[in-house]
């Protein structure tokens, strides 16, 4: 799984044909995508083309009824979202991602601590400042401008709060990022700093695959489109050679006689 | 920590207005004198002046009378301790006074038949094994009731609330049931009055001092360890914690358990103070504790535990309390004065909120 023996354009994350039925419901058919490191691949599609399934299946959340999951080229099977963190994968949420009442470097390492070396550690003593030390390393690594660390998160900015999710899930992920809606609660500059970060983010060497309605902007800070039609992967392509107009033409009227 | 908190002043720093609200500017002091807690030590040592002077000769203001204080208070101070960790974490426990009858009428049962009764004829290994029996039957019997509100809150995704108000009238119930409907038991060796439950190191009561200790255990629990970080984050964002792949029905059943296993030394204490079962005497205890927290400034919702600031309240309900009964205050009033600094306590709980939502 070592991110050294891995060629630096190979696949971060992938799926390929996964289906996935509720009841009655085909919320998934036929979708397929690729991330490969150091890209940025965006997720379109109509409201219940499947984009959350898809992604929930990518987390770990759900199990696929058929098809393959890959992360770091090799074919995994995930049964909760410790699995998926734990083979490198870490999901950035549109809200709710970060606990309000604790401070950016206590979020930053929630689930991760790191403790004191010795006997302290073994009561669970934390090692406040290699923490702090780590935490403002990453932030500055990624440029995020924070106006300290200690203070409480629910005093920060939407947009720096954001820009501390993704920082978050940069520091414990090796191979993938996924996004879901990461702009949609921001203003018009927060969003565009989020999307200057989620490159730069790619530029570390990851995988990243955002979710968003936010189609112009997609547009700007993606490599890739991936448009789910109806439970289907229907449209794979470069984001140069695709217009807004496109997008929403797929989106909305793919194989349009059968839509009507 | 102070380096961490300066600005980063990269040339590309992707936010140039930085927004300055948060930088904290002044120092530690000045900073703690502005929490809830300095505020109700405040408070605490107004209510003091104001009992002395109101007091006859002065009477509130003597070393007997701090003495009684701090030994009322250590009970509410114990479950008060185990009531910040759980409210912390968002959970709520209203049969803690139960939990210590439960436990005292179940500890004192064990006394007595391991005992034999009348402290006649006992040697000293006896009494000392039949004590130890005593703490550690308190101790699981709380921490049992504990562990049955935790599977309940946490597994059984019952509310605590509703849950804690259940097994509230379960665990008094069941406590006159093993008590003959009631009738308080005694007789159990006259030592653990004598040598813990009115044993004092100067001028200090030995289980308000083990109270302050597992106080001061707590403090560095919630400060410094993962632990405290998890309490705190399922307290404060209880989705947060769980994408961060906390694991939050094991801790919120260790919660239970703490605050279970506290309510079941406060039962020891019980039997230790009075030499004697004291079933009728706590059906305010939990209320008490509740208001004592949250006058500390420990949040309702959960994600923040003011040890200090229970500590303080607990010592402002105790003032309040003995202040209005040397005042010669008639019980009744006493009553009314608790219930409208509960209503105090969580009225300042909600401007709190307020702010932080604006």
């Amino acid at each position: 799984m070592s991110v050294d023996t891995t060629p630096q354009k190979g696949i971060a994350i992938a799926a390929e044909h996964v289906s996935k039925k509720f009841g009655h419901v085909q919320a998934l058919r036929d979708a397929s995508i690729q991330v490969r490191y150091g890209e940025v691949v965006g997720l379109c599609g109509d409201n219940g083309a499947g984009k959350s399934t898809f992604l929930r299946i990518l987390q770990g959340i759900y199990h696929p009824d058929s098809g393959r999951l890959y992360i770091d080229h090799h074919p995994v099977t995930l049964h909760s979202v410790r699995d998926a963190q734990r083979l490198g994968v870490d999901t950035v949420h549109q809200d709710l991602a970060l606990a309000p009442e604790l401070s950016v470097i206590d979020n930053m390492f929630l689930g991760h601590e790191t403790l004191r070396s010795g006997i302290l550690g073994r009561f669970g003593v934390l090692a406040h400042k290699e923490m702090s030390e780590k935490t403002d390393a990453a932030l500055r690594e990624l440029s995020i401008a924070l106006p300290s660390l200690t203070v409480p998160v629910r005093d920060l900015s939407g947009g720096q709060r954001q820009a501390l999710a993704v920082a978050r899930a940069v520091m414990w992920s090796r191979s993938a990022i996924l996004m879901d809606e990461p702009t949609a609660a921001l203003g018009a500059r927060q969003s565009e700093i989020v999307s200057q970060l989620i490159r730069r983010v790619a530029q570390s060497n990851l995988g990243v695959l955002v979710v968003s309605h936010d189609l112009p902007r997609l547009l700007t800070f993606a490599d890739r489109i991936v448009v789910l039609w109806r439970g289907e992967s229907v449209l794979d392509e470069p984001a140069a050679n695709l217009t807004v107009p496109d997008l929403v033409a797929t989106m909305v009227g793919y194989r349009s006689g059968e839509a009507i | 920590m102070a380096d961490s908190g300066k600005i980063p002043t990269t040339e590309k720093t992707i936010n140039p207005e930085i927004d300055t609200r948060a930088v904290p500017s002044r120092s530690f002091l000045l900073r703690w004198m502005s929490t809830r807690a300095a505020f109700i030590l405040i408070v605490d040592l107004v209510l003091i002046v104001f009992f002395t002077l109101l007091s006859k000769n002065h009477v509130f203001f003597s070393v007997a009378n701090f003495k009684s204080m701090l030994l009322n208070g250590t009970e509410i101070m114990l479950l008060a301790l185990g009531l910040s960790m759980l409210l912390g974490a968002g959970e709520f426990d209203l049969s803690l006074g139960s939990n210590l009858v439960l436990s005292s009428v179940i500890g004192a049962n064990l006394m007595v038949a391991v005992g034999g009764g009348q402290t006649v004829g006992n040697q000293l290994p006896h009494v000392i094994l039949t004590i130890f029996l005593g703490l550690l039957i308190c101790l699981l019997a709380g921490m049992l009731f504990g562990l049955v509100n935790g599977l309940l809150i946490a597994y059984g995704r019952i509310n605590s609330l509703i849950t804690t108000l259940g097994t509230m009238g379960i665990g008094l119930g069941l406590a006159l049931l093993f008590s003959k409907n009631g009738q308080d038991i005694t007789g159990f060796p006259i030592q653990l009055q004598s040598e813990f439950g009115l044993k004092t190191i100067g001028s200090f009561p030995v289980p308000a001092l083990l109270a302050l200790a597992i106080a001061v255990v707590l403090w560095a629990i919630v400060a410094h360890t993962k632990f405290g970080r998890h309490t705190l984050a399922i307290g404060s964002s209880r989705v947060a914690a769980e994408r961060a792949g906390l694991r939050i029905k094991p801790h919120l059943l260790k919660l239970t358990i703490i605050a279970g296993g506290l309510a079941g030394l406060a039962a020891f204490v019980d039997l230790a103070h009075f030499q004697t079962t004291v079933i009728s005497g706590h059906p305010n205890d939990a209320l008490i504790a509740v208001t004592a927290v949250v006058l500390g400034g420990t949040l309702l919702e959960g994600g923040r535990i003011s040890i200090f600031g229970t500590i303080f309240g607990v010592a402002l309900t105790m003032i309040l309390r003995n202040g209005l009964v040397i005042a010669g205050i008639y019980s009744s009033y006493q009553l009314v004065v608790v219930g409208v600094v509960l209503i105090i306590a969580v009225g300042l709980d909600r401007i709190s909120v307020y702010r932080r939502s604006v």
